[in-house]
């Protein structure tokens, strides 16, 4: 079998806790490639948890994942990451151009300083999510949805194959939406994985042809028109208290 | 044995040589000479601090009590060994403190810095202790140990407690700090060793620097050097996201526990010249005046090492001048200043600069709103009109005669307008006129294109109400660039008139010669 | 190493010292609790906020304040000093403020460069006018708590009050608990919710600025017993070990009273046996206490979260 024949994503029995409080409980799934995944689910659902647990920036306590049949450490090089916007200081001392070379700075490894070949990389990105104008500038000087964009050529400048991506349409503008729209319809197409953390349940329905639907636990995984109903949406959202009583009685048996 | 004679021994048995300092308890301040002499000292003192040069030492030539103007000589002329040293351990110290400071401030770590540097301190006393000596490379190991358990201690108090970062590092450092307090007042009352020295870890003493300690302190800044050159990109990406760095594969915890030992290196070889308790300005507030100067990180870094030099060696050379003066505040204090001076002149974030650049912005607001009543007081006349008295300007822009002069005037500086003496009837009349120079039309035209072409944008493209858009329109026109209104012309599909049927002026194009109410432009005079 | 940590003798260490001389050792162990508890009840507002560095700030940058004020009043009464205390614990939570809302240096960097700079500069005039003023570099690090029996006494006619230093800061302690039954509704609310306290209509900043007010008195009446550094420790200490305790913030308030006593009177037995600073010794009993909560807390120590960590496992495991 060939490295390529194993799925992109697989995720088995993943249970996640901070502290004393678990965060996700025994999520399965495996992501076929081409696939562009929208993981959605309320507030405190485990979402943005469930991709840095993925990716090994949060610790997992149970369970385990695969990235093209390897562990995380092995297939590094296959995967972007896009995380939220808030997540960094935009004052930072760095220029948009910095920013996108770090995407270079996984594959280069230790020791080995970026090339010519990385820079007109790094161009190139800029170019595909229309910054390249602004490559000079110092990072705070950008709006919301040019950040944005300055994230997401740093993801392309990965060149991977699987992308995470956290709340990338969260307060950008309406043309910085067209753009990653537009964007992640052409990474599909060139046969590479997505898994979009998304907050609008009406857009999601749009963009994404697989939903993964988290409540702290899977609630449903599948094509967007088989798992999107009324059904799973109200144990996801409207069922919270439905969770809540049921972790409580668990909680209770242990305790007997 | 009485037990108040042992406890106040006790109080008073530590540093013996700046004893001399205490004072009978309630003694009164004696304005004396000796007392004016020190007053002087100090001004000028502070006043060299200021960035004055030398030029101005005559007037403090009667400072005599002590031979200053000798000492900065014996310095400058670098012929005793003892300054040698203290300038080689300053510019090492600037170096490695600068560098690692950098990488601190960036990360928001300041306060750990500060937190370590006083974690170092029952390290140093228990190498002391091991050593039985001032063995630097033993009190190096003890406080690099030291300031490691506590940086680990701090995290672990904050990963199992819900005490927060601040509580914590407060905690660890006021613990360690405390036990090494307790160490240090049993070390000077144990019977053996020689405990001459320790105190110098208190404020620092640069020129008691031996070259022993000098050998470590350049290791330790080859090495800083060589980690920031090897790791800089792995240390730049984990500093801005973290998590970025862990998902494309960077080992952050080695990389942190990387940077927190170089960090308690660069405390401990800099104790000796600045004191334990003043070691962490000299890794924030370099690094902090570099920070305020550039928006690159190498530029920050090479600026930080360069102030954190300048500051040591201004430190070292200033406590030389008197006598037996601590080096590490004066070194701390001239970080200060230079940060001080780069809060408010900075050439990009100081506060003066800032200031000053928005003081021009308005200035440039005003003079287009003027220029705009122009065009509008032109373009009620239907452009047959090329000159306005200053009283017609005035009832358009609602403001006083006197303000629209000085309105006037400042487009005449800026070469927009000309002011001249209006004629009636062929004689010079009382009234005076306003003429807009080709420059004053073309941005005139401008102001009003862009006014009219976001007020079309807001009532197509957001379905504002027509009677909506004019305050809103009044804010952006100034600040629209050249490329915005490219791109609100290609979306608004070129258009003619603005929202209330006015035309809008066409006049990024060469202006044409004639007066046309196309164009909007009248050549001024014709 | 031979003698360096002397034998253990529970007779030298605990009794002797108030036999022989009860009350100038109960003027130390008292003083020690007026500190403690009274830093305690300052220091948990400041940890609520987390500010607790703000109090670390404020320590070190009043030496200058009372520098400057000794060197203008020429004297070392408690007006001058209180004044200068003041003054520059405002300017430095000024400060700080100015630098970090001016330009883009982060708080915890502006705070760095406030305290050291103006603890820089107070060390400077201090070693310039060493023949001046009557403070010692080394008190200003250590604190002479263990000289309180020998201050000049305050007397009301023939009545001892005690030594002046004590009473001193027994009045700081009265007035803070005073204030605080006066105005806890309004702390409480401006520390965990500002923006709720201006929907109430409370001033904020006011009580802010009162705070700092308050901090830097108790901080200037501390110092000369246990030195700026370690009145960070007393600050902090008994909020943070009252968190690992309770969740109640009265509870938390009133637990500072019993742990200052205990850092104080363990601490100076401490002392006494390893023959060493009584300010560092409080201290050391203050961190080791927090280890004990810190480790055996019923719901938040260590071991609490061990087994609880064990039981999401099983759970998991079992699911």
């Amino acid at each position: 079998m060939s490295p390529d024949a194993a799925p992109p994503l697989e995720v088995h029995d993943l249970t996640v806790a901070y502290h004393k409080r678990p965060v996700l409980y025994g999520i399965d799934m495996v992501a076929p490639a081409g696939a562009l995944i929208g993981v959605v689910g309320p507030n405190g659902a485990g979402k943005s948890t469930l991709i840095k647990a993925i990716m090994g920036v949060v610790p997992i306590s149970g369970g385990w994942v695969k990235l093209f049949g390897k562990p995380f450490r092995q297939a590094v090089n296959r995967v972007g990451y896009v995380p939220q916007r808030e997540s960094v200081d935009w004052d930072f001392p760095v220029s948009v151009f910095d920013v996108v070379m770090m995407g270079r700075y996984g594959r280069l490894g230790l020791f080995k300083r970026p090339g010519k070949a990385d820079r007109d990389i790094v161009r190139d990105c800029l170019d595909k999510v229309k910054m390249l104008p602004y490559a000079g500038r110092q990072i705070s000087n950008l709006s919301g949805g040019q950040q944005q964009r300055v994230f997401l050529a740093r993801a392309l400048a990965q060149e991977s194959d699987l992308y995470f991506m956290d709340e990338p349409f969260a307060g950008v503008d309406a043309a910085t939406e067209a753009a990653i729209i537009e964007l992640l319809t052409e990474l599909k197409a060139r046969g590479k994985t997505i898994l979009v953390v998304h907050h609008d349940l009406p857009t999601a329905q749009k963009y994404f042809d697989r939903i993964l639907m988290l409540n702290m636990r899977l609630v449903a995984y599948g094509p967007t028109e088989e798992v999107f109903n009324m059904e799973n949406l109200q144990k996801a959202y409207g069922g919270r208290l439905n969770i809540l009583t049921e972790v409580a009685e668990r909680e209770k048996a242990v305790a007997e | 044995m009485m037990k108040e004679d042992a406890i106040s021994k006790q109080a008073f048995s530590f540093a013996a040589d700046l004893r001399r300092f205490t004072q009978i308890i309630f003694s009164r301040i004696c304005v004396s000479s000796a007392f004016h002499l020190r007053l002087k000292k100090t001004i000028f003192i502070l006043w060299l601090l200021f960035g004055t040069s030398l030029a101005h030492a005559a007037k403090i030539g009667d400072l005599r009590e002590t031979d200053w103007l000798e000492q900065a000589a014996r310095f400058w002329s670098l012929s005793d060994p003892a300054v040698v040293n203290a300038l080689i351990g300053s510019v090492l110290m600037g170096v490695c403190c600068g560098l690692l400071g950098a990488f601190i401030v960036v990360r928001k770590l300041s306060l750990m810095g500060d937190t370590l540097s006083h974690a170092v301190m029952p390290g140093v006393a228990l190498g002391f202790l091991w050593a039985a000596s001032k063995n630097p490379l033993a009190i190096f190991i003890g406080a690099t140990l030291a300031g490691l358990a506590g940086t680990w201690l701090v995290g672990a108090i904050k990963k199992t407690t819900p005490v927060k970062e601040d509580g914590a590092l407060g905690m660890v450092l006021a613990g360690f700090y405390a036990v090494g307090i307790c160490l240090f007042v049993m070390i000077q009352r144990s019977p053996t060793g020689n405990k001459s020295g320790i105190d110098k870890f208190l404020f620092g003493q640069a020129a008691a620097l031996s070259t022993q300690d000098l050998w470590l302190m350049g290791i330790v800044t080859a090495c800083a050097l060589l980690a920031v050159a090897l790791f800089y990109k792995e240390l730049l990406t984990t500093s801005f996201d973290v998590g970025f760095a862990r998902s494309s594969g960077m080992a952050t915890g080695m990389l942190h526990s990387l940077l927190m030992s170089l960090l308690a290196f660069a405390v401990v070889i800099s104790l000796q010249a600045t004191g334990v308790v003043l070691v962490s300005a000299m890794l924030i507030t370099p690094a902090a005046t570099a920070y305020l100067l550039t928006d690159r990180m190498g530029v920050m870094l090479t600026l930080a090492a360069l102030i954190g030099v300048g500051s040591a060696v201004l430190g070292a050379f200033l406590s030389f001048l008197g006598h037996s003066l601590p080096t590490g505040p004066f070194m701390v204090v001239g970080a200060g200043v230079a940060f001080t001076v780069a809060y408010f002149a900075g050439p990009r974030h100081g506060l003066i600069t800032r200031w000053f650049r928005q003081a021009s912005r308005r200035r440039r607001v005003r003079d287009e709103n003027t220029l705009k009543a122009l065009y509008h007081l032109a373009e009620q006349s239907n452009f047959a009109e090329e000159s306005f008295n200053l009283g017609q300007l005035a009832a358009q822009r609602n403001e006083s005669l006197p303000e629209t002069e000085e309105r006037a005037a400042a487009l005449a500086r800026a070469g927009f307008a000309t002011v001249v003496q209006a004629t009636e009837n062929g004689l010079p009349g009382t009234h005076r006129n306003v003429q807009l120079t080709p420059s004053g039309w073309r941005r005139a035209s401008e102001v009003v294109r862009n006014h009219r072409l976001w007020e079309l944008y807001l009532t197509n493209a957001a379905q504002y109400a027509a009677d909506h858009v004019h305050d809103d329109a009044e804010r952006v026109e100034h600040i629209l660039g050249e490329e915005i209104v490219r791109e609100l012309e290609k979306r608004l599909n070129y258009p003619q008139l603005d929202p209330h049927g006015k035309p809008i002026p066409q006049t990024l194009q060469p202006a044409p010669a004639g007066d046309s109410a196309a164009t909007g432009y009248r050549q001024p005079g014709s | 190493m031979n003698g360096f940590i002397p034998a253990f003798d529970f007779q030298t260490v605990f009794v002797e010292p108030w036999q022989w001389d009860p009350v100038g050792t109960a003027w130390i162990v008292g003083m020690g609790f007026l500190v403690s508890a009274a830093c305690g009840l300052v220091g948990t507002f400041l940890v609520f906020r987390r500010m607790a560095l703000v109090g670390d700030a404020i320590s070190h940058s009043i030496l200058p304040g009372i520098v400057i004020a000794f060197l203008i009043s020429g004297s070392r009464g408690v007006l001058p000093m209180m004044a200068g205390a003041v003054a520059a614990g405002l300017v430095t939570v000024a400060l700080i403020e100015a630098i970090h809302r001016g330009s883009r240096v982060k708080p915890d960097a502006a705070l760095g460069i406030v305290f050291s700079t103006l603890f820089a500069l107070g060390v400077i005039l201090l070693a310039l006018f060493a023949d001046k003023v009557d403070l010692d570099p080394d008190c200003v690090l250590y604190g002479e708590i263990g000289l309180m029996p020998l201050m000049q006494e305050a007397r009301i006619g023939s009545v001892s009050l005690g030594p002046w230093p004590v009473l001193q800061m027994g009045i700081v302690f009265l007035v803070l608990v005073a204030l605080l039954f006066l105005f806890y509704k309004q702390l409480l609310v401006t520390s965990f919710d500002p923006a709720l306290a201006r929907s109430l209509g409370i001033r904020a900043s006011v009580y802010h600025y009162g705070l700092m007010f308050c901090l830097s008195v108790t901080v200037v009446s501390s110092f000369e017993a246990v030195g700026v550094i370690l009145v960070i420790a007393m600050l902090i200490f008994p909020a943070v070990t009252g968190t690992m305790l309770t969740d109640r913030l009265p509870l938390i308030l009133g637990l500072t009273l019993p742990l200052g006593a205990m850092y104080s009177l363990l601490g100076f037995h401490l002392a006494l046996w390893l023959d060493t600073s009584i300010a560092g010794a409080m201290v050391v009993v203050a961190g080791a206490l927090f280890g004990v909560a810190w480790i055996f807390s019923p719901r938040k120590g260590l071991l609490a979260l061990a087994l609880a960590r064990r039981r999401i496992q099983h759970e998991a495991a079992t699911a």
